[in-house]
């Protein structure tokens, strides 16, 4: 039985967390519903449960013992998709019987050149591995250039990185343009300037379908979105804890 | 699309050999996630033919079980759609297919049901990307009865092993011969036809009639005097899986980026039926040279000029070369694996060491498995 329930406090009066999965008997949830059809940004884990509870509804806890984990955080979503490359991850996708499906997004193989090293990485379909790549996790259809060395990064669905690039930590969203030699990641470790509780831990994030052009740098703790001209870089990069975001997608 | 599409995928070659034991010509695995099947249904569906027959016969059972969903090409329809011929014991007929033409006479209904007023015919075992549209317009255009796909094939290659054409300056036809001993001509068919619907089935009639059953022999070949036959040449990749050789060497081709591009990246693409697999794993002490490695993989040796297809385990300290990893094979640490094709599903023990000095051999092991 749950005898108390606080919704992301700061003190936590238990290590027992919400896993945001909830089972309700229709009729309980239909009336917490409808008594609570007037809040505004209607939640389950700050209004319906403590609603339930302060009824004095039967709530009882299922306690999960497996792997979970919580991806709500940019730290702790790196840190997910790191811990799948383990050598025998707790969280093992190869496992016969527990599949995990998904839209299959296209089928054909990933291609590692000649020139190419991989190691300690998963990668999608259709991907091709021009340069070197350690520790990663890299999408479907994601294109890595010759002489490019990507560590401890995630390169999502269809980005394409130059050659002669240099990524460290850093996460990069899908349909991604980066020009050659740009270097994304490591130096001084400043905090970000204006989401320092976000933007974290190392981690240079690019936003979806943007672009950065040929020899540019942008160091850790940043975050850079839109599509950027050589013009949006007056020093050539951007230090650490940087903060860079245009408007306007690329078509 | 004013045409219906029939592929002939009841083929068993021989030189072949392990390969096709279990498994029709047109079910084997091309370049990681493919069966050799798919390029001719992707080719029908990307011309937007909505209704496709496929003929099968031997070994039908892998063939079946990759098209047991028609939705992976887009043929999961009301109308029309993919229908599979396979023989069956009815009560005038007892036998199998005795050839390309008993098959569709077998199974004529299809022909004469359809409204669609040409057909296009296809063999299973080619890979290629072909508009069939075009080669509808262009057979129009010819005034043709029957047009046949062909290919110049480049230096090097005996054509001996193909249908041998020679064309006139037009393009027509002038000569067919089916696998001749000495081929005095580099242009071979691609074993693609097309047709008028009514033109194919009073064929057909006549070739049941006098007890013949090949469609290139009975008809193709027969006619060629009698009829118009136009060559429509195709001018990107093809290659058909006749022999082992052909088979390896159509997969190694998928190395090269332009074969590669062309088949996976340009439009239109080429579908297959999707497994939901986790992607590729590379751990540490892995090292790849130019390969391919399909979902599923796990690698920790090193591969190089290789294809590893789908659910592949490569153990430590292995070094596998010039080979071809089929699907759900596992192979122990320090393993050596040269000029080879190892079957599916094969488990190679610990230390497991063949090379091939000249040619490429087909390696199959089984053996039990224990994994954690």
């Amino acid at each position: 039985m749950i005898t108390e329930f606080q919704e992301k406090p700061d003190e936590p009066h238990s290590n027992l967390a919400s896993m945001g999965i909830y089972i309700f008997s229709w009729k309980i949830l239909r009336e917490a519903l409808m008594a609570n059809a007037d809040q505004p940004n209607l939640d389950f884990g700050m209004h319906v449960i403590p609603y339930c509870h302060g009824k004095g509804e039967r709530i009882s806890a299922y306690e999960f013992n497996s792997y979970w984990k919580d991806v709500g955080t940019l730290h702790s979503y790196w840190e997910a998709n790191m811990e799948l490359v383990d050598i025998i991850p707790e969280f093992n996708l190869y496992e016969e019987y527990w599949k995990i499906y998904t839209k299959s997004q296209a089928v054909p193989p990933t291609y590692i050149g000649r020139d190419a090293y991989i190691e300690r990485t998963i990668t999608g379909e259709m991907t091709e591995i021009s340069g070197k790549v350690y520790g990663s996790v890299i999408g479907c259809n994601v294109i890595i250039g010759e002489g490019s060395e990507v560590h401890d990064s995630i390169i999502m669905n269809g980005s394409r990185i130059g050659a002669g690039c240099y990524l460290n930590k850093a996460i990069v969203a899908e349909d991604v343009i980066i020009g050659d030699n740009v270097r994304l990641g490591g130096g001084e470790d400043r905090p970000n300037d204006t989401r320092p509780d976000i933007y974290n831990n190392g981690l240079v994030t690019v936003g979806e379908r943007s672009e950065i052009p040929d020899g540019i740098s942008v160091g850790m703790n940043s975050v850079v979105a839109g599509v950027l001209k050589k013009a949006d870089f007056p020093d050539g990069g951007l230090p650490s804890g940087s903060t860079l975001i245009r408007g306007g997608d690329r078509k | 699309m004013r045409a219906i599409g029939m592929i002939l995928a009841g083929g068993n070659s021989r030189r072949i050999k392990e390969l096709t034991k279990n498994r029709a010509v047109a079910a084997l695995p091309i370049a990681g996630n493919f069966r050799s099947i798919d390029f001719a249904l992707s080719s029908m569906t990307n011309s937007h033919i909505q209704k496709v027959a496929v003929f099968t016969q031997y070994n039908a059972r892998s063939l079946t079980e990759h098209m047991s969903s028609s939705k992976w090409w887009n043929f999961g329809r009301k109308q029309g759609g993919l229908t599979i011929f396979t023989p069956s014991v009815t009560d005038d007929n007892n036998l199998w297919f005795r050839g390309t033409a008993d098959a569709m006479y077998q199974n004529l209904s299809f022909l004469k049901n359809s409204h669609e007023p040409y057909v296009i015919i296809a063999s299973g075992d080619g890979i290629y990307k072909i508009d069939y549209a075009q080669v509808l317009e262009y057979h129009i255009a010819k005034k043709a009865d029957i047009t046949v796909v062909v290919k110049e094939l480049p230096e090097g290659f005996r054509a001996e092993r193909y249908g041998c054409v020679k064309m006139d300056d037009h393009n027509r036809i002038v000569d067919f011969e089916e696998k001749p001993i000495i081929a005095n001509t580099h242009t071979v068919s691609c074993g693609i036809y097309v047709l008028r619907r009514r033109q194919l089935i009073e064929f057909i009639e006549k070739c049941a009639e006098e007890d013949r059953h090949d469609f290139v022999s009975d008809i193709l070949v027969r006619y060629r005097d009698v009829k118009t036959v136009y060559g429509y040449p195709l001018e990107s990749y093809w290659s058909n899986i006749a022999s082992l050789e052909d088979y390896y060497r159509t997969n190694m081709d998928f190395l090269k980026s332009e074969v590669g591009n062309f088949f996976m990246k340009e439009y239109p693409i080429v579908y297959t039926k999707a497994d939901d697999l986790p992607p590729a794993k590379y751990n540490r002490g892995s090292n790849i040279k130019n390969s391919l490695v399909a979902s599923g993989s796990i690698v920790n040796g090193t591969v190089e000029d290789s294809i590893l297809f789908k659910k592949v385990f490569i153990g430590n300290n292995c070094y596998i070369r010039n080979s071809i990893i089929l699907n759900d094979v596992y192979i122990a640490d320090d393993s050596h694996i040269e000029n080879c094709i190892v079957e599916s599903h094969s488990t190679l023990k610990a230390g497991y060491y063949h090379k091939s000095e000249s040619g490429v051999d087909v390696v199959s092991e089984k053996a039990d498995r224990y994994i954690i």
